[in-house]
């Protein structure tokens, strides 16, 4: 909303700078994002009287003048054609500035010399349709009535000086969205008494009717329309409107169209009440019925758009057609013409979030709809219909009809809070006395009645008791809020068992050389596709209704594709030996939860991304076993049944306790890279980390360590090669039972000799009991069974 | 006699252990002197012949002598061994300047970091973490939170919606009712979290960014309690010359609200680009708990009170750290990535 210094001096005073001022308002809640000023950039031109008009004896196209200036008398070579003499014209004197930076020093122009310069509307940096009697490229004329301001600063003159204030106005102030407004905010901001310039409007009494100028009114939707007003002016003499409501409106960013027009939308700028005017002759059987829309019902608003409606829409119709949406913008079939004689003023109140569907339906936010949406007082419609009527007459536009059409089913209710100052100093932490609440709630034209607050009626927002102690704390000072810590119970502050094992988790990763890294979770299908991810799992994507756009129309259900893209871009440019990890979720829909109005589930993932000559399917495992160390999970199986197109069919595992998988990791399919251009081998791992924190189990005993010794042993077996050494070794740990402390594997041997499709695996074994000293009776024929099932279960021959 | 044989031979072994440069001609000394047919043990072997007058006398001397020679040895030794080892020492001399074989640090992400000194802060003046969905109930991110169906605020957050009733999160304020709903006063927590609005990805904007909430309820909980913990929370973070603003501002949520500005952590306040020559930076927006949020989570409003906070974390990673692109932060490009 902006409002400029000049037109809120009509309601309080204002005797500090443009600056202190907007600091002071920002610091009780209207927030200034901007100055704008305009002016500043003229200085030293005045206004001169040309006195003689001479020829220039050295140039044809240039003349010499005399100006007066009020205190000298100038002479000023120009060539300009559309001056005469006695003309009222802008002088730039000598050491003078013009917008652009423009400096004018007194010079010779083909021998004579000039002592400044006359000026045109664009060398006063103003613009043709501001100044339509004006041409663009001669001098501009002035006004015969300025003769008498000869000398005098042209800004002042012409009032070029504007100070523009854009404020940020909350969607609980839809009363500041008018400089009334404002005007009581800067009023009771700086201590100034609030002008009340509209009190004689307030104090009007119109006679109510039910028809005025044979027209009448009638709401049909009174849910959606709370008032209607309607008074009529007639011999209506459209034209353009004065300077001074002009310069106002484009102020406050609004084009001057013809007087009429001008006066809505400066009632709707001064008081926040938006206003529209019917031509009379416009409305079929001098009937305003204010109704819902047909479906499908047509209407060409005054941009000449053809929109079509709903019965969710509200109009303002005549007995045949509708000629305006209601709160959002006027129909071209009762705009007002230069022809128009008799003119109704609307005045009214709609249902806000009605008005805001309708202008977001049919793509319209106009400077109305967007005041009604925010919920307008009913009480202020009938002040801004008679200070339109108020303004008809200063403009002389027309003739004021007595009397008022006021359809008004649900009237405004009071608020009534109780006041008790005791609460409100609790809530806000300060000691303020009764006396010093009262008065400011007084400044606010809050009403103190029996123990109750009742707000003025442009404060719909004053609702509570909190409402209150805000009205009263911005008054009284944000900033003189004190600083306490707070006085209550204790309470034990720190991470859970999963936030914890996150950050142990992360700094284990990056001692492993790994990077954090944060992707976008919405998606396309194209990339899950891309990253070739089971079709059950894309089947469960959670898909926007309003997406921003198509590239992120799905949440992922997958963490491959976003990390993909990532490792893509770190391969395009070149870096090299990358390591990346991210903890993020991913978000399924499974059982049709989300059919269901259900939350869908989401999982958060540790994932691991690596390419470079240092990394390869076994360093990343090791890196994945270290994870699962310091999660404290000790029993896990890792295994290669899994099918999962995304990895590599032969160099992919997965890890799991009991059926739960806890991660899959491997090297990404070479078709998956190749689709995202990576011309390298790609290592990925995909760890459930909710899970993690489920299974690890930390230490909470000591365990006495072992003292009795240990005997080593060393196995050499020959397999078949499709035989896992997986297998194996869990073979041999199912055979010693609880006495096997180490299980290393030191050689795997393929040779001719052992025979194709065979190969030799050695183990060494450490064995010890927590009880007694083994003896090697007993691990001799420990170890005799471990051959002898390894033989049984895989065919293991032992290696001589 | 005797005695005069005895003294020039402990001299002249002694001699000889000074010249011994290594091991062996030392162990020779010792042999020549100490072993079996040694010259002290010839001695020793004659004493037969003495007087017994002269006997414990001479005996006495030669027991003396020989233990000055073997502690002559040993010492001799020791040193011996001592520059063996410096010598192989000496040997083994290598360029320290040398590469080091290191396996590089990753690092952690801007983001995670600011979440984390948050967190530390908040955890020390006895708050928890709370974490929540991210595919939200309508009801959470808005009802609950006195933004009813129709309200403004539902259309200027520009929310993606999955269906008319779930949503993905705007506000990490969803929490503000899921916690409140499932635990008693007192409560304070922190909620750092994902949150997306249809914004589209430019220098300062992002559809997906982060927030961190803050919830205080119990008895008692004040405005200045609010102001108190900020100032606490902005001057351990930014440091103790910080300053805070209050400003009156409006959330549906909080009731009285505010935004908060610190004075500018890059130029203290003088005016740069980062506060845009202001000298305060907008770093968040709180207030205290609307009446009607608390009797939404059934919560009672005449016993309990309570603030709430909320701030982006980008804004402040961006501003703390100088980034002037939001994109920097999710195109996580390693040469970036690795400045933390």
């Amino acid at each position: 909303m902006k409002a400029s210094i000049e037109w809120l001096k009509e309601f309080s005073d204002i005797n500090i700078s443009t600056n202190q001022l907007s600091e002071i308002l920002t610091m009780t809640g209207s927030k200034v994002e901007d100055i704008e000023e305009s002016g500043n950039d003229i200085k030293n031109v005045v206004v001169g009287k040309i006195l003689t008009i001479e020829k220039h004896p050295d140039a044809d196209k240039l003349v010499i003048t005399k100006v007066d200036v009020g205190n000298e008398k100038l002479q000023i070579v120009t060539g300009a054609s559309n001056i005469k003499e006695g003309d009222i014209v802008p002088i730039a004197k000598n050491g003078s500035e013009l917008p652009g930076g423009i400096h004018i020093k007194t010079g010779k122009l083909r021998g004579i010399e000039s002592c400044g310069m006359m000026c045109s509307i664009g060398e006063l940096g103003l613009s043709i349709e501001d100044y339509p009697e004006q041409i663009e490229d001669g001098i501009m004329i002035l006004p015969k009535k300025y003769e008498k301001n000869l000398g005098e600063d042209i800004v002042k003159i012409l009032k070029l000086k504007e100070e523009i204030l854009d404020f940020e106005i909350t969607s609980n102030r839809p009363d500041c969205l008018s400089i009334e407004g404002i005007g009581r905010e800067v009023a009771v901001s700086l201590n100034e008494k609030f002008k009340n310039p509209r009190a004689n409007i307030d104090s009007k009494k119109e006679e109510s009717k039910s028809e005025l100028e044979g027209l009448k009114v009638d709401i049909l939707a009174p849910e959606l329309c709370y008032r209607y007003i309607a008074r009529a002016v007639k011999n209506v003499k459209i034209g353009p409107s004065p300077d001074w409501m002009k310069q106002r409106l484009k102020a406050c960013g609004m084009r001057p169209i013809n007087n009429i027009v001008d006066i809505t939308n400066y009632v709707m700028l001064e008081m926040g009440q938006p206003m529209h005017a019917f031509d009379i002759t416009s409305i079929s059987g001098g009937h305003i019925i204010v109704r819902r829309a047909l479906d499908g019902e047509k209407i060409t608003t005054l941009d000449e758009q053809q929109r079509t409606l709903n019965k969710e829409n509200l109009v303002i119709a005549d007995e045949k057609k509708a000629i305006a949406i209601a709160g959002v913008m006027g129909g071209l079939n009762s705009e007002i013409e230069n022809n128009t004689n008799t003119v109704i003023f609307e005045s009214a109140v709609f249902n806000g979030s009605n008005i805001r569907l309708t202008a977001k339906q049919v793509g319209l936010r106009t400077e109305a709809s967007s005041r009604y949406e925010k919920g307008l007082s009913p009480e202020n419609a009938l002040r801004a219909i008679n200070r339109a009527v108020e303004l008809v007459n200063i403009l002389e536009a027309g003739e004021e009809i007595s009397g008022v059409i006021d359809v008004y089913p649900t009237k405004q209710k009071e608020n009534k809070i109780e006041f008790i100052p005791e609460r409100i100093n609790a809530l806000l932490g300060t000691e303020l006395s009764k006396n010093e609440m009262e008065e400011i709630l007084n400044k606010l034209n809050i009403k103190i009645q029996d123990g109750f607050a009742i707000p003025p009626y442009y404060r719909m927002d004053i609702e509570g008791e909190a409402d209150l102690a805000e009205e009263i704390l911005r008054i009284y000072g944000y900033d003189k809020l004190g600083s306490t810590l707070i006085c209550a119970e204790t309470t034990l502050g720190g991470k859970n068992k999963q936030q914890k094992l996150e950050d142990t988790l992360k700094n284990l990763l990056v001692d492993k050389g790994f990077s954090e890294i944060y992707t976008y979770s919405l998606l396309n299908e194209k990339e899950l596709i891309k990253s070739k991810i089971d079709r059950e799992k894309v089947e469960q994507s959670i898909i926007l209704k309003n997406p921003l756009n198509e590239d992120y129309n799905r949440m992922r259900v997958s963490t491959i594709p976003s990390i993909m893209q990532t490792i893509s871009l770190n391969f395009a440019k070149k870096n090299q030996n990358v390591n990346l990890f991210e903890i993020g979720r991913i978000y399924l829909n499974k059982n049709k939860n989300i059919e269901n109005n259900k939350l869908p589930i989401e999982e958060t993932m540790l994932s691991l991304a690596s390419y470079g000559e240092h990394m390869d399917f076994y360093t990343l495992k090791g890196i994945v076993e270290n994870i699962m160390e310091a999660s404290h999970i000790k029993r896990y199986e890792l295994s290669s049944n899994i099918k999962k197109e995304s990895y590599h069919p032969g160099r992919v595992a997965k890890i799991s306790v009991g059926n739960d998988t806890i991660a899959i990791f491997g090297e990404i399919h070479p078709i998956v890279a190749n689709n995202y251009g990576v011309g390298t081998r790609v290592y990925m791992a995909e760890i459930y980390l909710e899970k993690l924190a489920i299974y690890g189990r930390a230490n909470n005993k000591y365990t006495e360590i072992a003292k009795f010794p240990a005997i080593q042993r060393d196995i050499a077996i020959v397999i078949d090669e499709e035989i896992e050494v997986g297998t194996i070794e869990k073979i041999i740990i199912k055979k010693s039972k609880n006495i096997l402390e180490n299980l290393k594997l030191f050689d795997i041997y393929r040779s001719e000799k052992i025979g194709n499709g065979k190969k030799g695996v050695a183990y060494s074994l450490r064995f010890r009991s927590n009880e007694k000293t083994l003896s090697d009776e007993e691990i001799a024929k420990l170890m005799e069974n471990i051959i002898l099932e390894l033989k049984k279960e895989v065919g293991a021959d032992l290696r001589k | 006699m005797m005695e005069e044989q005895i003294s020039k031979i402990a001299k002249q072994a002694k001699e000889e252990i000074i010249n011994s440069k290594d091991a062996n001609s030392l162990n020779e000394v010792r042999i020549k002197y100490l072993g079996k047919k040694g010259e002290i043990t010839s001695i020793l072997r004659g004493m037969g012949s003495l007087t017994p007058e002269q006997r414990p006398v001479i005996g006495e001397m030669i027991n003396k002598v020989r233990d000055e020679i073997e502690t002559a040895i040993k010492n001799a030794e020791k040193e011996i061994k001592n520059r063996e080892l410096i010598n192989n020492l000496s040997k083994e001399k290598i360029d320290v300047t040398m590469p080091a074989k290191k396996q590089e640090l990753g690092s952690i992400h801007p983001i995670t970091k600011v979440i984390d000194e948050v967190k530390e802060i908040f955890i020390g003046l006895g708050y928890r973490i709370a974490e929540g969905p991210e595919v939200e109930f309508a009801e959470y991110n808005f009802d609950k939170l006195n933004t009813p169906k129709g309200h403004p605020a539902r259309d200027i957050q520009d929310t993606m919606y999955i269906t008319d009733d779930i949503l993905l999160r705007s506000q990490t304020s969803t929490m503000q009712a899921r916690v409140m709903e499932n635990q008693k006063p007192p409560i304070k927590i922190i909620c750092p979290g994902t949150v997306y609005r249809a914004d589209s990805v430019d220098a300062t904007h992002s559809p997906i960014f982060h927030q961190i909430e803050g919830l205080v309820v119990d008895k008692k909980i004040t405005m200045a309690d609010l102001k108190g913990t900020l100032e606490a929370f902005t001057k351990t973070y930014l440091g103790e010359d910080t300053k805070i603003r209050f400003r009156p501002h409006h959330f549906p949520f909080t009731e009285p609200s505010a935004e908060v500005d610190v004075s500018c952590f890059v130029c203290k306040g003088k005016g740069c680009n980062v506060c845009k020559g202001e000298g305060w930076i907008e770093i968040l927006g709180c207030g205290m708990v609307h009446p009607n949020v608390f009797k939404f989570c059934k919560i009672n409003p005449k016993e309990y009170t309570g603030f709430a906070f909320g701030f982006g974390v980008e804004r402040i990673a961006m501003a703390k750290y100088g980034i002037n692109d939001m994109r920097l932060l999710y195109e996580n490009d390693i040469r970036f990535l690795k400045q933390f």
